[in-house]
């Protein structure tokens, strides 16, 4: 009795396999392959990952922070990301073996966009992390400063990051972005033109600065004299130097040295 | 047992302010119901309001204690005639020992002074601090070094003092705390005469031998010429010069012409 049942279900194993075709078999074991191998590389990814010390790199972001919420982290999510990357290429190359003719035209597009799609949603990603942590490094920059507004900067930053990682990701996937490009340089115009003018004094001391602290033309214990106030030199630093008399100290902008120039009083 | 308790409710009765020297965040946590509560640690950790910054690990209790009271004073936590708790860890790491205080000026040793109100910046004296430490505990090929460093108001303090040789820090950029300076420590060493240090870190000079009148100079017996020029250039300037005998191996700082601080090098 068992026998003849084993018999039978060898005979069922025969057919099925004369019934399926080769190339059917063939996208079988291309997807499994593809499974396996998405696997290894989402592992592989997420050591490199924290081997390159990403996590602690990111550390505190509002996406980590999130991603802890939902249990998961950025690396994992990354991880994941290109493992179904993987997985999602061998089930189209499996597909594409096994001849499913009808849905070849389809088939092809996604193939095409497939990549780029990827590619797009892991600039987003990146983007987003990216600029949390520059929204967190200059919030801590700034922590010292007491100020209600001084708030706004690490914001303006963080979506600055987001907004070229957005523009980036959109124009992967082929979606019109000339307008938004356009914001952007205008943007970018705006922030130089305006940085240029506000700094102005400042950049000027600081090449004149640079100037005074390679060639030191007068160092610190001199005794000089600049815009008619004459004292020992304290300090040269890149913005200005400190010149110190009895009672008061001189904090005088270098570019005010270079422009007026400076006496050195010798004394012996 | 009940009578230890009893002495020690005694004890810890009456306080007008709780000092926790390097408190963990538990530990600290369960303090929080207290008013006046200080933290006295390194970096504030556990986010106190009331918090005094630590430059040096200072392993003498005593001198932990009087630098948290002098800049809880010095920000009218406590005043005069106060009683204080302090919480420190006197063998391990944790919190092992409780002390009761009396807040008296006599307590105002200084040392708080040293390092916040000097006319250098507090991490640069600090810095020089660790420099003098390091050397203290090298040497120079297992041999006891001395060196002799003047930190801040460093116009004045060139202009008390001529050159034994030509200055290596000519021209140079090199400031205390930067990370070449430790690779140089060794070659320190070697060099006679006294370390110009300027208020912002700058080495302004090496080989400098400090001219300032010895008069009214009040330090211990049985120092010798280093530290007398240290402690008289402090004097005569708003520098603070920080000495390394080469004889017993402390560092001791000198503020106003008198002895601040004296620290072990072999302990930190």
């Amino acid at each position: 009795m068992r026998s003849t049942i084993g018999i039978h279900a060898q005979v069922d194993a025969q057919t099925l396999v004369e019934v399926i075709p080769p190339r059917a078999w063939l996208a079988i074991f291309v997807v499994a392959v593809g499974f396996i191998l998405s696997y290894i590389v989402a592992v592989i990814n997420r050591r490199i990952l924290i081997r390159a010390g990403v996590p602690d790199t990111i550390e505190g972001t509002a996406f980590e922070r999130t991603a802890r919420n939902f249990g998961t982290s950025t690396v994992t999510i990354i991880a994941k990301l290109s493992g179904y990357f993987i997985l999602l290429l061998s089930i189209l190359v499996a597909l594409t073996i096994a001849e499913l003719e009808y849905a070849d035209l389809f088939w092809s597009g996604v193939a095409v966009f497939l990549p780029q799609l990827f590619v797009a949603v892991v600039i987003l990603l990146i983007g987003v992390v990216l600029a949390d942590k520059a929204e967190l490094i200059v919030a801590e920059r700034l922590r010292g400063v007491k100020l209600p507004e001084i708030g706004l900067i690490p914001a303006v930053v963080k979506y600055s990051v987001l907004f070229v990682a957005v523009l980036i990701a959109l124009g992967q996937v082929g979606v019109a972005t000339l307008a938004l490009i356009i914001l952007l340089g205008a943007y970018a115009f705006a922030l130089v033109v305006f940085t240029a003018l506000a700094t102005h004094d400042l950049l000027a001391s600081g090449a004149a600065g640079v100037y005074l602290l390679l060639n030191q033309p007068y160092g610190i214990g001199d005794e000089v004299r600049v815009d008619g106030q004459r004292g020992i030199v304290q300090e040269v630093d890149l913005f200005v130097t400190r010149i110190e008399t009895d009672e008061e100290e001189h904090i005088i902008p270098n570019r005010n040295v270079f422009k007026n120039g400076i006496v050195r009083i010798r004394n012996y | 047992m009940s009578s230890l308790s009893a002495v020690l409710s005694e004890f810890a009765s009456d306080v007008d302010a709780v000092f926790l020297f390097s408190p963990s965040r538990g530990f600290y946590e369960s303090f929080e119901e207290i008013e006046n509560l200080v933290v006295v640690a390194p970096e504030n950790a556990v986010d106190a309001p009331e918090f005094v910054e630590l430059p040096l690990e200072f392993d003498n209790v005593r001198d932990r204690i009087r630098f948290g009271i002098e800049g809880a004073m010095g920000s009218e936590i406590v005043d005069e005639g106060d009683t204080a708790a302090c919480i420190a860890s006197v063998f391990d790491d944790d919190s092992d020992s409780l002390i009761r205080v009396r807040v008296e000026e006599s307590m105002r040793s200084g040392i708080y002074d040293l390092f916040t109100n000097s006319r250098a910046d507090p991490s640069v004296i600090r810095d020089v601090f660790e420099v003098a430490i390091e050397l203290g505990k090298k040497g120079q090929k297992g041999k006891p070094v001395g060196a002799l460093f003047v930190v801040g108001d460093a116009g004045k303090v060139m202009n008390k003092s001529r050159p034994l040789s030509y200055n290596p820090f000519e021209k140079s950029h090199v400031h205390v705390g930067d990370p070449i300076v430790n690779v140089m420590l060794k070659e320190f060493s070697r060099l006679d005469g006294a370390f110009v240090i300027s208020d912002s870190g700058k080495l302004v000079s090496a080989y400098r031998y400090l001219e300032p009148g010895a008069e009214g100079v009040d330090i211990p017996k049985g120092l010798g010429t280093r530290h007398m020029a240290g402690g008289a250039i402090t004097r005569d300037t708003n520098a603070t010069a920080i000495v390394l005998s080469e004889s017993d191996g402390l560092i001791r700082a000198f503020k106003g012409g008198k002895l601040i601080l004296e620290i072990d090098p072999e302990e930190y």
